[in-house]
């Protein structure tokens, strides 16, 4: 698990210009399809066709998954993997934002295929009840970023819930002066299987006010500021698994001294 | 005080759970009805009868003189008490078989039966029993909400939704002092138990993962408010709860002392209801069983079953019993023990598809549909309810998931921003829950899940009474999910709630 973030970390530090490289990734807008694999809890399946290239993928892996009745944005790298347990090959990193494009809700049987068993995601955290180590010092600036769904600012579960669990552990520790969080959002048009895609620049804000209110229920008495900036550049930082779209969707929480 | 005798023919099975009432030992028999101001000895161990078994309520640290308490004496003018509601035979809460009793003993005079909620409205003739019909047929009680919304903790909030009434049967929602023009919501609900308090006060995670948000802050301690009290998750903490229920309830004109807040508190905190014994099946704490109220008291509170001990593995011990032990049993009880131990595996292993369902399938990324089981949601070790705050959107009181009632107001809901995830932009609903204390539509008809304890002890379910009894909540369910559930899982799910 760790050998995984790692790994992440240092392809994408390597150069500066590499998190805006989209070779080999695939970015598309599809009706999902439910594959009702039976695997134990949360074991079904994601499918979404590529309309351009005529591929189907399987997106189950994403943090925030698809609603049957609306269009996804997918966004993803093909997995190394080369196992197909849903009947497809998978995207993983992989990202399924739900657009307000209704769609045909369709299921199909499993014909077969187990789907997967659930894990626990990497990115999960301990109870409140559970004691987190304090981070080693020294302490100074730093940025914590969050990733949101596209064009929203819903904190996504087992993953903003974890980024933000370890930038509170280390803030508490680290005892900044105060917190300044800058939301982003991707405002520029895009056209994505012809549909012509950009996030409302309102939802710059909303991530830095969604993210300030949730730091100050977590570090009460913290000074707070918000920013927002449209137009967000891709960043290469690992939490956002090596999708440049994904690191465009951020909120950045700095602590500063 | 001695019961009076039973004349109606149309509740036999009351009239026998009646004759069955256990009380303190010696003397008279007192009723099993709590009334106010009758200054009883809240006992250490109290044992009542319902259809299934036994329910055994503990007062840690009792023997608990009632007199000049709080919870117990009436406070508002009105004469009711907080025990009116919340009482110990229906495991703190009450069941429409006590509400109807009640009528028949006193004619409608238990204060119960008050104009302001004990009535379908209280512009109705009070001397009517079809002005109750809501407590008589549905063990309703009316809880007026402020509109605009407010929050949790009193702060107004600007809703992004607008509602419309589109019928109101018992004039609580229109004219020139009731509905939302008037500034008020009516909507019906079942009271909620009062006990084994600390598991919906438990904190589990810091997150609220159904809002996107950390947890909020209580407004008097600083610390994560756990989120899982009342159907509209309106009190954040029993201070704030019980202010609201002395003002409305009881209509109490001051405010609570801060000695009566004390009381009630700590009273709050120190009782615990449970299922102790089933007719069927004996003792829940003998055979390898663990259940129980003892048990429920001496537990950490907050533990996800997924991660710590499995729901319901109290009844672990009744999956595979011994020759020996068998021999002990009747034929009855061993097949009633081993139905219980496989309702709890239905529990937890029968999947099913939940969809449409906001709180788990939006906003929150599980994916609509996205197959799971019973203890998805009701997921905290001992107590079935949801360790993060719980509040779903089953369909229990919006169309087209409810039953239809004509009984009961319907609102339409209308949403200004984003439409609802599932909806879409036009909801109708019996009682918007949620949406009422956050202001959002995406949270329209969502209902705070409940503690599964002494089902047994308080029919009927789900917030407006929908399910008249534990068959009828699996039947719901079965509509709902489409689960298919064989009759042997539907009974098995049954014996199960019925022993917890
Ligand atoms: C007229 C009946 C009635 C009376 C009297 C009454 N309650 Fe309640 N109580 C209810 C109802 C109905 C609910 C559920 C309300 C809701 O969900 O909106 C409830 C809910 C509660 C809850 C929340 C439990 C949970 O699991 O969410 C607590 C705590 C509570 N009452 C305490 C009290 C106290 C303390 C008093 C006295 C000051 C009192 N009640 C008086 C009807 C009553
Ligand atoms: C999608 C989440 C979810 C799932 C899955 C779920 N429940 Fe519930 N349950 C709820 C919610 C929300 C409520 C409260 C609804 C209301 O009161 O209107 C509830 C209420 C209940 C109640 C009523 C308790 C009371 O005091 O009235 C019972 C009993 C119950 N559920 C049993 C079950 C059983 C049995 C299953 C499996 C068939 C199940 N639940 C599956 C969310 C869920």
């Amino acid at each position: 698990m760790k050998r995984f973030a790692l790994l992440a970390a240092l392809c994408t530090a390597t150069t500066a210009q590499a998190a805006q490289d989209t070779a080999g990734l695939v970015r598309f807008v599809a009706c999902p399809v439910y594959r009702d694999t039976d695997a134990g809890r949360k074991s079904g399946c994601w499918l979404t066709d590529d309309r351009e290239t005529g591929k189907r993928w399987d997106v189950t892996e994403s943090p925030y998954k698809p609603d049957w009745n609306f269009a996804v944005l997918v966004e993803g790298k093909p997995s190394a993997n080369t196992a197909q347990p849903c009947g497809a090959p998978p995207l993983d990193p992989v990202r399924t934002s739900r657009l307000d494009i209704p769609c045909t809700r369709h299921m199909i049987p499993a014909e077969g295929f187990p789907g997967r068993r659930y894990t626990l995601p990497r990115r999960n955290i301990a109870p409140a009840s559970v004691a987190r180590p304090v981070p080693p010092g020294p302490y100074a600036e730093r940025t914590f970023p969050v990733y949101f769904e596209f064009d929203k600012d819903f904190l996504v579960y087992q993953y903003d819930d974890w980024l933000i669990d370890n930038a509170v552990t280390w803030i508490k520790a680290a005892k900044p002066k105060k917190l300044v969080i800058t939301g982003f959002a991707a405002t520029e048009p895009e056209t994505v299987s012809g549909v012509v895609l950009a996030e409302r620049p309102e939802a710059a804000q909303e991530r830095a006010e969604t993210i300030a209110e949730t730091m100050r229920r977590l570090l009460p008495g913290l000074a707070v500021e918000t920013k927002w900036e449209v137009a967000a550049k891709a960043t290469d930082e690992p939490e956002a698994d090596g999708l440049p779209w994904q690191s465009q969707r951020r909120a950045e929480i700095r602590a500063v001294f | 005080m001695h019961f009076l005798p039973q004349r109606s023919l149309a509740l036999p099975l009351a009239a026998l759970v009646l004759t069955l009432a256990v009380g303190a030992r010696g003397g008279d028999v007192p009723d099993r009805w709590w009334a106010p101001g009758e200054g009883r000895v809240l006992p250490a161990v109290l044992d009542y009868e319902n259809a299934n078994g036994t329910l055994r309520t503990l007062t840690v640290g009792g023997p608990l003189k009632t007199a000049g308490h709080p919870f117990f004496e009436p406070l508002g003018k009105d004469g009711r008490a907080c025990v009116t509601c919340h009482q110990p035979a229906d495991a703190m809460g009450l069941s429409v078989e006590s509400a109807r009793r009640q009528w028949e003993r006193t004619k409608g005079k238990d204060p119960l039966f008050a104009a302001y909620d004990g009535s379908n409205c209280p512009t109705l003739p009070q001397a009517k029993r079809e002005s109750h019909s809501l407590l008589l047929d549905r063990g309703l009680i009316r809880i007026e909400r402020p509109w605009p919304a407010k929050s949790f903790n009193g702060k107004p909030i600007k809703p992004d939704f607008t509602i419309e009434v589109v019928r109101d049967p018992n004039g609580c929602n229109s004219g020139p002092n009731y509905g939302p023009e008037a500034g008020k919501i009516s909507v019906y609900r079942r009271p909620r138990p009062v006990a084994n308090m600390k598991y919906l006060l438990a904190v589990g995670f810091p997150f609220d993962p159904k809002q996107g948000y950390a947890l909020p802050l209580d407004p008097d301690d600083g610390k994560p408010q756990s989120g899982n009290l009342m159907a509209d998750n309106r009190a954040g903490n029993l201070r704030i709860q019980m202010d609201d229920a002395a003002a409305t309830h009881l209509q109490m004109l001051k405010a609570l002392s801060p000695a009566q807040r004390k009381q009630l508190q700590d009273f709050e905190l120190r009782i615990y209801t449970a299922m102790q014994v089933t007719k069927a099946g004996g003792a829940v704490d003998s055979g390898g069983a663990k259940a129980g109220p003892a048990r429920l008291r001496d537990s950490e509170p907050g533990a996800l079953g997924s991660i710590g001990e499995p729901v319901w593995s109290e009844f672990k011990g009744w999956e595979n019993i011994s020759a020996d032990e068998a021999a002990k049993l009747t034929p009855e009880q061993l097949t009633f023990r081993q139905s219980v131990a496989r309702g709890a595996r239905v529990f937890r292993e029968k999947m099913f598809l939940i969809t449409d369902t906001a709180g788990i399938n939006s906003r929150i990324g599980f994916g609509n549909p996205v197959r799971n089981s019973c203890v998805f949601c009701h997921n905290m070790s001992q107590m079935g309810n949801d360790v993060a705050p719980g509040q779903v959107d089953l369909g229990t009181t919006t169309l087209p998931f409810a039953d239809p009632w004509d009984d009961l107001p319907l609102f339409k809901v209308t949403c200004t921003g984003r439409p609802h995830p599932h909806y879409g932009k036009v909801i109708y609903t019996y009682d918007p829950g949620f949406g009422l204390t956050s202001g959002k539509c995406a949270d329209v008809g969502k209902i705070t899940l409940q503690s599964m304890r002494g089902l047994s002890s308080r029919a009927p379910y789900f917030s407006n009474g929908l399910a008249k009894d534990l068959r009828g909540v699996v039947d719901y369910y079965e509509r709902r999910y489409f689960i298919g559930y064989t009759e042997q899982e539907k009974q098995d799910l049954v014996n199960l709630m019925s022993a917890l």
